[in-house]
């Protein structure tokens, strides 16, 4: 089944307008890198942060009034995507598909650091609601006003393909119009710590190099509907999932094999890890191979939308950043590989009026 | 595929697998269920000095490991991947054949324990293991047990608080029915932590009494944990392959209420929507429906919205609480719920709802000790954090 992309929108360390970061990313610009230090072991990380202004518009709902940063990058990708949408679903009609991976961790540590600090009876019952990873769903449910259908899906880099399968899905029944589907995530230097222990952070006195992951946060966010053209999602693979890196090629290559052929160009998950080399094999030599991660960071679970708007964007353009001119009739493949196990990919076609 | 929802395919239960605090596997839980057996304890994996609530439902570690996998990567791995590990098992020794397109399973927090582990070795100066980041994320657990069983499918993990075991059978359920998928391993997953322990602590939604849902006297919840597990298949797939078929699912209703993070409307609106689109699906009347496997957490909101929905959605049709006897597992009690509801109707039986003592609604509550019924259609609820309320209708096969 061919969904359409009837809105889509970004909150990114560069910037939250579609056009102005896609304007920057084929000009070759990449956001701001800073440090961030963890109060724990003062071990320091290279981080690329969305700016505070991104957020600053947002309605003064009381949803957002506690909400931590999560949240309202998703309120804000989630709103501008529904409203770029021409002609406005039903929201009664419209279920809300959210993914997330390390989801809201800023509080979780705060709950947990006040726990180990000063016992159980010193914990926030303001805190734990919000620790739960459906907690930013649940507040742009409300902000929206979305009644029926919400899911959260969860899982790591490779989350917004199964979430798309799962807005498919719910598509697929005719109870519904449209699917809401947004991912999320913020920085904390308890998540930088588990990555830089796991030895995947870029290392932070040497910035330069392009060995290691940088990590961002942000949001995306894409209303979906049944295939009315534009760009439309034409097939989306969730993989199986890889137990050991070397097993990754395989599970990218299975994931390509299943995907039609015609492909233009690839906008891919590499980061700086395992995961560049594996995707490069998957796809080969010849495929024209570019990732957002270069210029925005990982951003984990909302790494897949921001490619899925970058692939969008290059189809719409026919310019995929910085400079490439694929052809305008081809189909861009979105691939995804996760940094613990899962995989996945979908392909992306752009209709042209009267084409 | 392409779907269908003009002719909708009917959905089969192949095969479960469990493990809970009411024990492991189909046997041992029906034999609980039907002596009405409370497992709540003294919580023994960690402090609850400084806690209100000092009690849980607790799976046996001692059992629970006795089968893992002792060398290094085995190790490692977080009880709750051992848990699902086992109703995996279960489920593939009924069907060992039963080859999943997907995994469709529910968890609110996978190996939170190990998050905890780190955090506090890291604070303590300590090296971390890299062990506890790689297994801590809450698709591992799934994945582990797959790989285990070698089963080389995606995993989809949905994470809508307390109502996600329900949401991923719900979803599968419709994925099947409307021809997208032939065969999904559907279920849910959640181990204690000390983390969710103390935060619904803090919330004082947990009691340090027992566990009363629905009771005029109820003052909260007491935390469960486990696994469950189904084998879900297009119905006519199953039946040419000459599988057994152990029921069915044949209504789904989901809705979010939007009135608080935590609470439900006291209206009970939001659980009433999930139970009459769970009903119109499996075009069914309120009075066909011969058993409510309730959310009933024991919280005095919940049972408050969810006894007012059921009160007059259903009147007199029997209810009861399974929590009373294995606490609440989150993410799992969804999943599990669902399997009491099958086991109610291939047993014919009504699981009771213990501790119980003065009714507040004039609800048909299944007090204290289970009882034998004649039942053709069960109803399971869960609803959780966030507003997420989900509803599934089981039938027993027709003979």
């Amino acid at each position: 089944m061919s969904l359409s992309i009837a809105g889509m929108s970004w909150v990114t360390p560069l910037g939250s307008s579609v056009n102005d970061v896609w304007q920057q990313l084929v000009a070759s610009e990449v956001a701001p890198v800073e440090t961030l230090e963890n109060e724990q072991n003062g071990a320091r990380y290279l981080v690329r942060r969305v700016p505070t202004t991104l957020t600053a518009h947002l309605p003064p709902h009381p949803r957002l009034r506690r909400a931590s940063a999560i949240s309202r990058f998703a309120a804000a990708a989630g709103l501008a995507a529904l409203a770029e949408a021409k002609t406005p679903p039903s929201l009664d009609r419209v279920a809300l598909v959210f993914a997330i991976s390390n989801g809201g961790v800023i509080y979780t540590r705060r709950f947990y650091a006040d726990i180990v600090k000063s016992g159980a009876q010193s914990a926030s019952p303001l805190l734990f609601p919000e620790t739960v990873f459906n907690a930013p769903a649940s507040h742009l449910a409300a902000i929206l006003g979305i009644s029926g259908a919400s899911y959260t899906v969860v899982g790591d880099g490779a989350v917004g393909i199964l979430a798309l399968k799962l807005a498919e899905d719910l598509i697929a029944s005719s109870d519904l119009d449209a699917s809401l589907v947004v991912a999320a995530e913020e920085i904390d230097p308890l998540v930088c710590e588990a990555y830089r222990q796991w030895r995947l952070l870029r290392d932070p006195r040497k910035p330069d190099i392009g060995r290691g992951m940088i990590m961002s946060e942000g949001a995306g966010a894409v209303l979906l509907k049944r295939s009315n053209g534009g760009a439309e999602i034409e097939q989306i693979v969730p993989g199986a999932n890889f137990f050991r890196r070397s097993e990754a090629l395989a599970r990218l290559g299975f994931v390509v094999a299943r995907l039609k052929n015609e492909i233009g160009f690839c906008v891919g998950s590499a980061n700086g890890t395992f995961i560049d080399q594996a995707e490069r094999a998957a796809v080969g030599d010849g495929m024209p191979l570019y990732s957002p991660k270069i210029a925005l960071g990982e951003s984990v679970g909302a790494s897949v939308f921001w490619q899925l708007i970058t692939a969008a964007k290059a189809l719409e353009t026919g310019t995929l950043p910085p400079s490439l001119k694929p052809s305008v009739h081809s189909r861009a493949l979105v691939l995804a590989c996760g940094l613990n196990q899962q995989t996945g990919g979908l392909t992306l076609r752009f209709s042209r009026p009267g084409g | 595929m392409k779907s269908d929802e003009q002719n909708p395919r009917r959905v089969a239960i192949v095969a479960g697998g469990i493990v809970s605090p009411l024990g492991f596997g189909l046997t041992e839980t029906l034999q609980s269920l039907q002596q009405g057996r409370d497992c709540v304890m003294p919580v023994t994996t960690f402090s609850v000095e400084k806690t209100r609530c000092k009690t849980a439902a607790q799976i046996d570690d001692g059992r629970l490991l006795s089968k893992a996998d002792r060398r290094r990567r085995g190790r490692r791995l977080h009880r709750a991947s051992y848990m699902v590990m086992t109703a995996l098992g279960e489920l593939l020794e009924h069907a060992p054949d039963f080859e999943p397109e997907i995994a469709i399973v529910g968890t609110t927090s996978g190996g939170m324990s190990f998050g905890e582990n780190f955090y506090r070795t890291l604070g303590n100066g300590g090296a971390c293991a890299a062990a506890l980041i790689a297994n801590y994320p809450p698709q591992k657990q799934i994945v582990d047990a797959m790989e285990k069983f070698g089963i080389n499918a995606p995993a989809q993990v949905i994470a809508n608080a307390c109502a996600s075991g329900t949401n991923a059978i719900g979803h599968a359920f419709n994925a099947i029915r409307t021809g997208r998928y032939q065969r999904i391993l559907a279920g849910g997953y959640d181990a204690l932590s000390e983390l969710v322990f103390v935060g619904f602590d803090s919330l004082q939604a947990a009691t340090p009494e027992k566990c009363r849902p629905f009771d005029s006297n109820r003052s909260g919840m007491v935390l469960g944990e486990g696994a469950a597990l189904f084998a879900l298949e297009e119905f006519e797939s199953a039946r040419k392959r000459g599988a057994e078929i152990l029921g069915e699912i044949i209504g789904y209703g989901i809705s979010t209420d939007n009135h608080h993070l935590t609470q439900p409307n006291p209206d009970g609106s939001g659980p009433r929507r999930a139970m009459e689109q769970a009903l119109a699906q499996a075009e069914l009347k309120p009075h066909q429906v011969g058993y409510i496997n309730a959310h009933g957490t024991a919280t005095v909101l919940n049972d408050t919205a969810e006894g007012k929905a059921i009160m007059e959605l259903f009147g007199e049709v029997p209810v009861s609480s399974t929590k009373s006897m294995m606490g609440h597992s989150l993410g799992a009690a969804g999943a599990i719920e669902a399997v009491v509801s099958l086991l109610a109707l291939q047993h014919q039986f009504l699981p009771p709802n213990i501790n119980f003592r003065e009714a507040e609604l004039s609800l048909n509550i299944v007090a204290n000790q289970a009882r034998n019924a004649q039942l053709d259609c069960a109803v399971s609820n869960s609803f959780g954090f966030g507003g997420t309320n989900a509803t599934i209708v089981l039938r027993k096969l027709a003979r």
